[in-house]
């Protein structure tokens, strides 16, 4: 899967795939967006995202569920958050940095080398950081010591009930090492055109 | 029997200009698995409703009693989930969500059994250790939920629980509640929702009761005998929504009417 930053939260992803089931799993996005008094682009983040872990399809203005979106809906709160963990796994982004507290001391990693996996510009390095957090800590990959300001590998257990949890991402990616510089100092690299996709690491 | 029964409550507080009357006459019923929201406009006396029905605060006059006892000092078979998510900022998840157990002196193994089975229930597994400052506001309600969930509540009395959510994370949340309260291996077996949105009420409730303005009284209580998930657009839906937007407005609005999904950024 291609590489984006996750401009929605779990539950706000959650909330449109709800949404669009409360229209039988198919809707012109603009009509979804009505539904909820709201303007098409801001739904836009949580569509582009829904649709990327493939839970959903956009055809000429209307989404549709895929099979596994459809099925996401069916499941309950468990059983929704291990079908997004699974598709989160598979993202070139969070493959890269398991792939790095894999290779890391300790398994642990600081956010300024999350920051620097990420590869934001300096503005939006805290909101990009904060939000993948959000995510792994959701998807259960990985802990987050808010005190330390590290990233932690999570435990096995915690991983194996989800299946391959700690398998390592398909070959190509290279991970950034841990060492990490300031994520202050990092300078935004030249195909980041802040339209929300991060560059790829694959 | 009813799980709770409301008769005829009158609430007034004493104020320097006279005695100020909150609420009038106030009557319904609850039932075993009940989903009731109330709607009302602003100053209704909605939110002191809820406090009454928990026992957090007394009527002036009437009764209300829980399966069949007078309520009488704070009902532990009741837990609120409030607007402002309400949790201890210095607190880790797992520890707002002890709180309310530590209050019930509850033994520590049987607490932290039970803090892992909400936080589990809740989709906040991989959260515990973090604090609220950290959370998205719907992972904040997540763990409002949690906290009252853990005691295992009869009832749980929600108070305005979506409106500091943004409108996507409301949806989510509010399909969840709806999930949780029909599993008949959780809690709760019945709901009470006070909310100022009248689509939000139609859309989770078996029944909406109406509430005038203050001092408040029961205009109607309407049943929505619609299936779930529910349609907006739906004519039905639609009727539903202008009838008890027409009898709030014919009632007097204190305030302008919020007649639709109406969220606001956290």
């Amino acid at each position: 899967m291609p590489t984006i930053f996750p401009k929605s939260s779990p539950t706000e992803l959650l909330g449109l795939l709800v949404l669009l089931n409360g229209h039988k799993g198919s809707e012109d996005v603009a009509r979804l967006a009505d539904d909820l008094d709201l303007e098409i682009d801001e739904i836009f983040p949580s569509l582009e995202y829904a649709e990327l872990l493939q839970f959903v399809k956009v055809v000429d203005g209307r989404a549709s569920f895929t099979e596994l979106g459809q099925k996401l809906v069916a499941g309950s709160i468990r059983e929704r958050k291990a079908i997004l963990r699974d598709q989160i796994k598979r993202t070139t982004l969070f493959k890269t940095i398991l792939r790095a507290l894999e290779n890391a001391p300790n398994h642990e990693l600081s956010d300024d080398d999350l920051a620097q996996i990420v590869s934001l510009t300096t503005a939006a390095a805290d909101e990009a950081v904060q939000n993948i957090v959000n995510w792994g800590r959701y998807a259960e990959l990985f802990r987050y010591d808010a005190e330390a300001h590290r990233l932690i590998l999570s435990k096995p257990a915690a991983t194996t009930r989800s299946g391959s949890g700690r398998s390592p991402p398909s070959s190509g990616a290279t991970p950034p090492g841990p060492s990490g510089g300031s994520r202050k100092a990092s300078s935004p690299p030249s195909e980041y055109r802040g339209t929300g996709v991060v560059p790829a690491f694959a | 029997m009813a799980l709770i029964r409301i008769e005829h409550v009158d609430k007034s507080f004493a104020s320097r200009h006279g005695t100020i009357a909150i609420m009038q006459d106030i009557t319904f019923d609850v039932k075993d698995a009940d989903f009731v929201a109330i709607v009302g406009p602003s100053g209704c006396g909605k939110s002191t409703l809820l406090r009454l029905i928990q026992g957090l605060d007394r009527p002036t006059a009437g009764s209300i009693s829980f399966r069949g006892q007078p309520v009488a000092g704070v009902c532990t078979q009741m837990a609120m989930v409030f607007q402002s998510f309400a949790l201890y900022p210095w607190l880790t998840v797992s520890q707002n969500v002890a709180f309310g157990l530590e209050a019930l002196d509850w033994p520590k193994e049987k607490i932290g059994s039970q803090v892992e089975r909400y936080v589990s229930v809740t989709g906040l597994d991989g959260f515990q250790e973090a604090y609220p400052r950290e959370l998205s506001g719907g992972m904040r309600q997540r763990v409002g939920l949690a906290r009252a969930l853990a005691v295992e509540p009869a009832v749980l009395l929600m108070d305005e629980p979506f409106s500091a959510l943004d409108a996507l994370t409301a949806e989510s949340l509010r399909e969840e509640i709806l999930q949780l309260w029909r599993d008949p291996a959780l809690p709760p077996e019945a709901v009470i929702l006070v909310t100022h949105n009248i689509e939000e009420a139609i859309q989770l409730a078996d029944r909406v009761i109406v509430l005038s303005r203050r001092p408040g009284h029961v205009l109607e209580a309407i049943d929505v005998d619609l299936p779930r998930p529910r349609d907006r657009k739906s004519t039905p839906f639609y009727d539903l929504t202008d009838r008890i937007y027409s009898l709030i407005t014919q009632g007097g609005m204190a305030g302008p009417p919020v007649p639709a999904a109406e969220t606001k950024s956290p």
